[in-house]
């Protein structure tokens, strides 16, 4: 049974020790992911640099708009799916439970710009496709096609976590095992954004 | 002995048979560098799916005897993944109470074994008479054994995913493998996947002679198994009698 005078000094230390958000495993899953598309974007440098002509030419005839879109719904859902976790950081400090169901809606919104992102993207290479524009037109199209679609796959995996996410933060009681799969969640999202936002400018911006 | 505790007993036959596993994993990877890589061709790619027929029948000729040492050296890797499959399984099967995911694994692994198998078959076989098969006998041989090993995306992923599962459903301290193992199994899920394009490009980089469609997957693969082979001689470590 420890003494008020403990209990105190325990708490405040517990504030006071470096948080690791998540764990040590999503982390190395991010560096590993990150890593193989160090490889993607330095390939799709190299193709610019091969075909200067080919990737300009391709380049123009993209979308900008339809590419800032889905850039701020990425960043808009980030920016939700950090405050939910804070919103459920917050509950498991103080154990009430009425801050993190708000949690919950936030990370269904989140979801929502997931959804809306994928709608998007598919517009956009419907158009394309329409079009007569595909991966087979040059390598600049086939870049394009190939590495906006392994994110989009990651982005459909990020889908399906913030699902998790949400389900998890609308228990009655959140503990910091709970939370850490929250915020081990968040971080696999917030890397999904971080690719699109190096990609975009690569393939739409440069 | 406590009923509800089944991995922690002292059990020197596990033992024992866990590190055979282990380093069968160690050997799967020693033999593939020896037989795919410095002998056969295979890993950097002897060839490339845009070249023709010809020139398929051509180069395997040329290098026929080191492709026959190096088929030879692939048969016994790719055998020793049922190994490991064991290994992984046994393993998970200690912290499960009625078999679950372990059996799972077992499935997912007897596939791979098998899909592999079937890849130095194929490597082997071209290489049987490259001067009397029609060239694109040849080709089609080597076609098949890249799509065996790269198009299996849902056998090698899936078998990654069913190891990372448990794992991250544990309660703490009752892990059959360490947690940052499931994470490293996630990330090689996701590293197999570009296989599967392999059927849509027949050069570049998506290809099956390609960077992202053959170097990245079988990198993660072999990064795996010594990953796996780790995993299950650290686990046997606890029923060492």
């Amino acid at each position: 049974m420890t003494s008020p005078d403990t209990a105190v000094s325990s708490a405040a230390s517990e504030r006071t020790k470096p948080h690791v958000p998540g764990e040590l495993g999503i982390w190395c899953f991010v560096a590993g992911d990150l890593a193989v598309f160090t490889v993607f974007f330095v390939l799709i440098a190299l193709g610019n640099g091969d075909q200067a002509q080919v990737f300009a030419q391709s380049r123009a005839s993209l979308e900008l708009w339809i590419g800032v879109l889905n850039t701020l719904l990425l960043l808009s859902g980030s920016w939700l799916v950090a405050t939910a976790v804070e919103r459920c950081r917050e509950s498991v400090q103080s154990g009430s439970g009425p801050d993190a169901r708000r949690a919950a809606l936030q990370f269904a919104l989140a979801i929502l710009t997931g959804v809306l992102f994928v709608a998007n993207k598919s517009l956009e290479w419907g158009i394309k496709i329409a079009h007569g524009i595909t991966p087979a037109t040059n390598d600049f199209f086939m870049y394009f096609f190939v590495f906006t679609g392994i994110h989009l796959f990651h982005v459909l995996i990020g889908l399906g976590v913030l699902i998790a996410l949400r389900r998890v933060s609308r228990r009655e009681r959140l503990d910091s095992k709970a939370l850490r799969t929250i915020e081990s969640g968040a971080t696999f999202w917030h890397l999904v954004d971080l690719l699109w936002i190096v990609l975009f400018a690569l393939f739409y911006l440069i | 002995m406590n009923g509800s505790d089944t991995h922690s007993g002292k059990d020197h036959l596990f033992y024992r048979s866990m590190r055979f596993c282990g380093w069968s994993g160690v050997a799967a990877v020693t033999f593939f560098i020896i037989g795919g890589m410095i002998l056969g061709g295979m890993l950097p790619p002897l060839l490339s799916p845009d070249d023709t027929a010809a020139e398929f029948a051509r180069r395997v000729s040329e290098h026929v005897v080191a492709i026959r040492i190096g088929s030879v050296f692939l048969i016994f890797s790719f055998a020793l993944f049922g190994a490991l499959a064991a290994g992984i399984a046994a393993q998970t099967r200690r912290f499960e109470k009625a078999p679950a995911f372990s059996y799972l694994q077992l499935m997912f692994g007897a596939c791979g074994t098998a899909v592999a198998v079937l890849v130095a078959f194929s490597w082997a076989l071209m290489s049987f008479r490259p001067d009397e098969y029609d060239p694109r006998v040849v080709q089609v041989l080597i076609d098949f054994a890249y799509f065996l090993a790269l198009f299996s995306v849902p056998v090698f992923s899936g078998w990654c995913l069913v190891i990372a599962l448990p794992i991250l459903f544990a309660n703490e301290g009752e892990e059959p493998f360490p947690r940052w193992v499931a994470f490293f199994n996630l990330w090689a899920a996701v590293l197999y996947a570009p296989g599967l394009m392999i059927l849509f490009f027949k050069s570049g980089i998506f290809s099956w002679s390609g960077i992202v469609a053959l170097w990245i997957p079988f990198t993660a693969f072999f990064l795996w198994i010594l990953v796996m082979s780790w995993g299950i001689l650290k686990g046997a470590e606890s029923a060492r009698g």
